[in-house]
């Protein structure tokens, strides 16, 4: 009798499907949902008019490069903000690990080696940060604030604020070669990109992510172990911060402390915003992060490009948060 | 009547008195350790010279950290006040040196704008509902990118005759570390004397409660994002003027030294707990000690960032302890009239 | 005496879709006592609300002192000596005593707050309550009991004439709740009118006057209590079904023990709690509301944190002891709280169902099987008689019933041995009500244990093949299914049949 109730209401609805459709497809959170792109849009249509050299094979192998290494960093963050957190110390870990991997190399180390222990040290800062924030209930923005001094004071402690050189061609030619014609620090994003969105979406501790950034509560009422959830996404953040410093350390053939500056941050929050993942937890994708870090690249990279100044270019990415996080609690209400 | 309990008192292990001793005091305990380790090892470290310079290179921290304190007071944060001194103090030196104000009407001009611009955090915050953090991070930026390109990213020296206040001293005292005292005192009263003050600690406690009990938690908290703004500018200004000119390192990376501050102050950053006297004024001195011990040790300046960040995190760890150590409750007896903050 | 200080009259408010107060009368005199009671729903927060200015009502017009009033803001109530005593009190820990008294309007002297005056006012509403703490204390060194006092000399301090009491015993031990009877008696001879909302039967005849006692939106009876009893007052409350037998569907049961718990104690609200369930049986967990019978739900699958006690789950047909975090592996825990920790409300119907069972669903390469989890939602939405569009339809969207159903669905996907049931049919029309509760009866049916926390009389009597008393934070006896309502009612106020079990009050 059930099954017959729902049949019959189904077939009822064919007839105004199409309406419904529409209706779903436009409302006003789908319209918020769709303005990045309408604005990405704009943008590329500015730049067509404006900048025709933007659009030459270079140029965009060129944002995707630069963008490869934002985007990584991007899913990291996206982990912990799904989680409902906030990591501040991806850039300066990233620019640590880093330096002791160069560091490493220097030394005579071996390539996998100093792969290894950079992305050890990504990886142990976030179980610190992960530690602190799951289980000794602390804020993450503080934990994170002050990982993110403690890591980037010991990068120029150690440095004394000179920059690691990284002279290895071999490191150099695994890392950075092409295959098809396309470098690997954008394959290795890819495969990235692929590898998160199955582990959030499909398996069941990404699931129990979404759960548990939705509502810490209902997951734990559910039988969730929430406290172990939240202190992987930490882990996951230090991880990918480890594997941007091999990219990283690669492609500048350097490695400082400077690389973590505190710009960075705010790219890597801009672009999971944009991206449509919210600092209220619970929502976001990978993929998303990352298309968030390729509209923020290509933003700075076409503002050069138009001649924009750098400072403008800061005003614009201040608005872009702005608007972006008021879009989501707009959304949330 | 008798409405007397007679709840045994709870006979806390010697362990417990000394952990809870140590989470009250902690920071004091500290400050003292590092005082003496600093006089012991460093002959010049306690001199009355230095430590005027000490309170002249911690007075625009003081006011700024003052002012942010207010804002975390209830449970909120505002990490836009280095872009705020920064811009401020451009917008302010610019007007002088390119466009020859008066210096006074500089000042009004430049006390407005960052009243504007606490507006814009209030609106963002209390109107638009955008998390504090999040509004005040996309401000942070926006600020900082208008007022490099104001200043075309250049150092602009203040006029001579400006500059010179830098040097103002009353006896041996710096103006400034005057200036700055002030205003920790005033800030002081505010919170602890007016109902505004109060209502500041009564919305972080929460802000149900605090609206239930008829505060108007949205204007407050509006004014607070204003006045945190206000003593950005002011700090600012003090910077500018000590520095000599506006350049583009003022107050970069400003914001997190003065989070580092309330925390180390142990002003929660949950919000309801804390002080402007001791606790702001504490945390300024503890990091700016260490600052200028370690100079005199001879240290390496680079280690400084480090020690900074390690103090941030022991700092927030005895916060969160304290926020969740049990409350013993006390009984009307053994309850002894305790210090109100 | 022989006028009331206090009188309203043919008191009607609406809300769209019922009428929860349908013209009551009610007075009460200067220097009385009155107690308010009815069971859950019967209006009477809503006619003190009324009286206290939160809202207004539809008809009816309230007489204080012989004059008319009107009230129409919790401003106007104070104006007219009317102070409002919430259950939920609403202190500022980190803030002084003093303080948190004058929060909402500090006195001041030249902008800054006039602290000599405040501390002089404040000692005298602390005298009159009877405390000996400082005014400058902390709130958050106060016991709850004490901090009830700061909430009650709150209230004094607009030197009111009537005084409302919502349920203010709920969190005070015994000897708290002398001191605070102390405190209404001398307000009383104070000649302040006292209006006294409470659950707990016993405790009125140690305080009030009169009582006054509301069924169903209407005035059931009102008397001086000195000519009243418990059972007089229980026949108020409930009326005249208490004959009728509810027909209940018999469960053969087994003896097998699914779940022993043994002396769980939780600081200041579990006491020495002692629970055995056994296999296809449904317990009625019955007390009133704070008797401390969710806490119990919510120690025994580690929400809540315990000081002491004995979890036992039967794994495999012998029993074995376990961590209270662990005993979750084996209860499904439907929360009386659906919105906050029932469900993930901008989730999908089918993201819900699958959330406690995601292990059950994991393909050979640890991934969610996608079509299985459809699959089962599907399953689950048809037999729990779900209405919904489509699976992939938010929960935020489905109606209580709808959204009830999601959440026991989740449950039965992972097919624990035994579930917690936390009013379950809170909020529900009674279709969806009657839903529920066969749902229950099947699940029993299929062997699972099952533990109904209920404030719905109806529900628990269809349902409980016994029933365990809860009374403050204490299991004070059982009853057996064939308990009759008034058997309930007397046993949840703290007056268990002794024959019984051998345990009073």
């Amino acid at each position: 009798m059930l099954a017959e109730n729902i049949s019959s209401k189904s077939s009822d609805s064919q007839s105004r499907s199409l309406k419904q459709w529409l209706r779903q497809a436009f409302t006003p959170t789908r319209l918020l949902d769709l303005l990045p792109i309408f604005i990405l849009g704009i943008v590329l249509a500015l730049l067509a008019l404006y900048v025709p050299t933007f659009f030459n094979s270079r140029n965009i192998v060129n944002i995707f490069v630069q963008a490869s290494t934002l985007g990584l960093m991007a899913i990291g963050m996206t982990a912990v903000m799904v989680g409902g957190g906030m990591d501040l110390s991806i850039p300066s870990v990233m620019a640590l690990s880093a330096i002791f991997g160069a560091m490493r190399m220097e030394a005579g180390g071996s390539i996998l080696e100093s792969c290894l222990i950079m992305l050890v040290v990504g990886c142990v800062a976030g179980c610190i940060n992960g530690y602190a924030v799951a289980y000794l209930k602390m804020i993450p923005f503080v934990v994170t604030l002050a990982m993110m001094t403690i890591a980037s004071g010991t990068a120029i402690w150690i440095t004394n604020s000179v920059s690691v050189p990284v002279v290895n061609e071999e490191f150099f030619s695994i890392i950075l070669d092409r295959i098809f014609d396309i470098p690997r620090p954008i394959l290795i994003m890819v495969v990235m990109v692929v590898i998160a969105t199955i582990a959030f979406k499909r398996t069941m501790i990404g699931r129990w992510l979404y759960a548990a950034g939705t509502n810490a509560k209902t997951a734990r009422v559910s039988g969730i172990p929430v406290d172990r959830v939240i202190f992987g996404t930490y882990v996951l953040s230090g991880f990918f911060a480890g594997l941007t410093a091999i990219i990283l350390s690669a492609r500048l053939g350097a490695a400082s402390a400077n690389l973590g500056n505190d710009g960075v941050v705010l790219d890597i929050v801009s672009s999971a915003v944009v991206g449509g993942v919210s600092i209220y937890g619970g929502v976001g994708s990978p993929l998303g992060a990352v298309l968030g870090a390729i509209f923020m690249t290509v933003i700075s990279n076409s503002m050069n490009m138009m001649q924009v100044s750098f400072f403008t270019g800061l005003i614009i990415k201040g608005i872009v948060i702005i608007t972006f996080v008021a879009i989501d609690s707009l959304k949330k209400r | 009547m008798t409405a007397q309990t007679q709840t045994t008192v709870p006979t806390d292990s010697n362990w417990i008195r000394l952990r809870n001793f140590i989470l009250q005091h902690g920071f004091n305990i500290v400050l003292i350790f590092v005082l003496l380790f600093y006089s012991l090892s460093a002959p010049r470290f306690l001199t009355s010279a230095n430590l005027i310079s000490l309170l002249h290179a911690a007075a625009p921290m003081m006011i700024i950290a003052a002012g942010l304190a207010l804002v975390v007071m209830t449970g909120k944060l505002d990490i836009s006040v280095g872009s705020v001194a920064f811009l401020t103090s451009s917008i302010g030196t610019i007007l002088m040196v390119r466009n020859g104000f008066d210096p006074l009407l500089t000042l009004v001009i430049v006390l407005v704008i960052g009243l504007l611009i606490g507006m814009l955090n209030g609106f963002l915050v209390v109107v638009l509902k955008i998390s504090p953090l999040i509004a005040t991070l996309g401000t942070m930026i926006s600020l900082r990118g208008v007022g490099l390109e104001l200043t075309r990213s250049t150092t602009i020296s203040l006029p001579e005759d400006i500059r010179r206040l830098g040097n103002l001293t009353v006896g041996s005292v710096f103006v400034d570390s005057l200036i700055a005292l002030a205003v920790l005192v005033i800030i002081h009263i505010v919170v602890t004397r007016t109902p505004f003050g109060r209502w500041l600690i009564a919305i972080g406690n929460g802000e149900e409660t605090a609206a239930r009990l008829g505060i108007r938690t949205r204007q407050v908290t509006y004014l607070s994002f204003i006045l945190s703004s206000l003593l950005a500018t002011l700090g600012g200004i003090v910077t500018v003027i000590q520095v000599g000119a506006a350049s583009p390192s003022i107050g970069s990376g400003l914001e997190f030294t003065a989070v580092s501050v309330i925390v180390i102050g142990g002003i929660s950053l949950f919000g309801g707990e804390g002080s402007i006297l001791p606790g702001a004024l504490r945390g300024v001195l503890i990091l700016e000690i260490i600052r200028n011990g370690l100079n005199h040790l001879g240290a390496d300046p680079y280690a400084y960032r480090f020690v900074n960040g390690a103090i941030i995190f022991i700092a927030m760890y005895a916060d969160s302890l304290r926020a969740r150590l049990p409350v013993t409750p006390r009984t009307s007896e053994s309850s002894k009239p305790s210090k109100s903050t | 005496m022989a006028t009331p200080y206090l009188e309203m009259r043919g008191i009607v408010k609406r809300f769209p879709g019922v009428q929860a107060v349908k013209g009551v009368d009610l007075q009460a005199y200067a220097g009385e006592a009155l107690a308010l009671i009815g069971a859950n729903g019967a209006g009477k927060s809503t006619l003190m609300n009324i009286l206290g200015g939160v809202l207004r009502p539809d008809e009816g017009e309230i007489q204080i002192a012989g004059k008319r009033v009107e009230i129409h803001s919790p401003l106007q109530a104070t104006a007219n000596g009317i102070a409002f005593v919430h259950q939920e009190m609403a202190m500022l820990p980190t803030m002084t005593i003093m303080e948190n008294i004058h929060v909402s309007s500090f006195p001041t002297r030249g902008g800054l707050i006039d602290r000599q005056s405040m501390e002089r006012s404040t000692q005298a509403v602390l005298d009159r309550v009877g405390c000996q703490f400082a005014p400058n204390t902390r709130v958050q060194y106060l016991s709850t009991g004490d901090r009830q006092m700061v909430e009650i000399a709150r209230a004094l301090l607009s030197k009111p004439s009537i005084i409302i009491f919502d349920e203010p015993t709920s969190s005070l031990t015994s000897r708290e709740k002398a001191r605070l009877f102390d405190v209404i008696r001398s307000l009383k001879a104070d000649g302040v009118t006292i209006i006294y909302i409470t659950h707990f039967l016993d405790e009125i005849f140690d305080i009030c006057d009169r009582a006054t006692v509301m069924r169903g939106g209407e005035h059931a009876g009102s008397g001086l209590l000195k000519d009243l009893t418990i059972p007089a007052l229980v026949h108020w409350m409930i009326g005249d079904l208490d004959m009728t037998q509810h027909a209940k569907k018999e469960v053969s049961q087994s003896t097998e023990v699914v779940l022993k718990v043994r002396n769980l104690n939780r600081r200041g609200i579990l006491q020495d709690i002692n629970l055995t369930l056994h296999k296809g049986e449904v317990v009625g967990l019955w007390g009133l509301l704070g008797s401390g019978r969710t806490e119990v739900a919510r120690a025994i699958v580690g929400l809540d944190p315990i000081d002491a006690g004995q979890i036992e789950v039967n794994v495999g047909g012998s029993l074995r002891l376990v961590k209270a975090r662990e005993a979750h592996k084996w209860i499904g825990m439907v929360t009386e709280d659906r919105r906050n920790e029932g469900l993930l409300l901008p989730m999908s119907v089918k993201q819900n169902m699958s959330l406690a069972n995601l292990r059950g669903l994991l393909t050979r390469w640890k991934l969610v099987d996608t079509r299985r989890e459809t699959a089962l939602a599907q399953q689950f939405v048809e037999r729990l008689n779900i209405v919904i569009s489509r699976l992939g339809q938010p929960v935020q969207t489905l109606s209580g019933g709808n959204q009830q159903k999601v959440v026991v669905g989740r449950w039965l996907e992972l097919n624990p041995p035994i579930f917690f049931m936390d009013e379950p049919t809170r909020g529900l029309d009674v279709g969806a009500k009657a839903d529920i509760r066969d749902i229950i009866f099947e699940l029993a049916e299929s062997g699972a244990a099952i533990l109904l926390i209920s404030s719905e009389i109806e529900d628990i009597m269809a349902l409980a093949q016994r029933y365990v008393i809860m009374h403050r934070g204490q299991i004070i006896g059982e009853l057996p299914g064939s308990a009759t309502r008034s058997d309930l009612m007397a046993a949840a106020v703290g007056a268990v049949p002794t024959a019984e079990t051998g345990v009073t009050a």
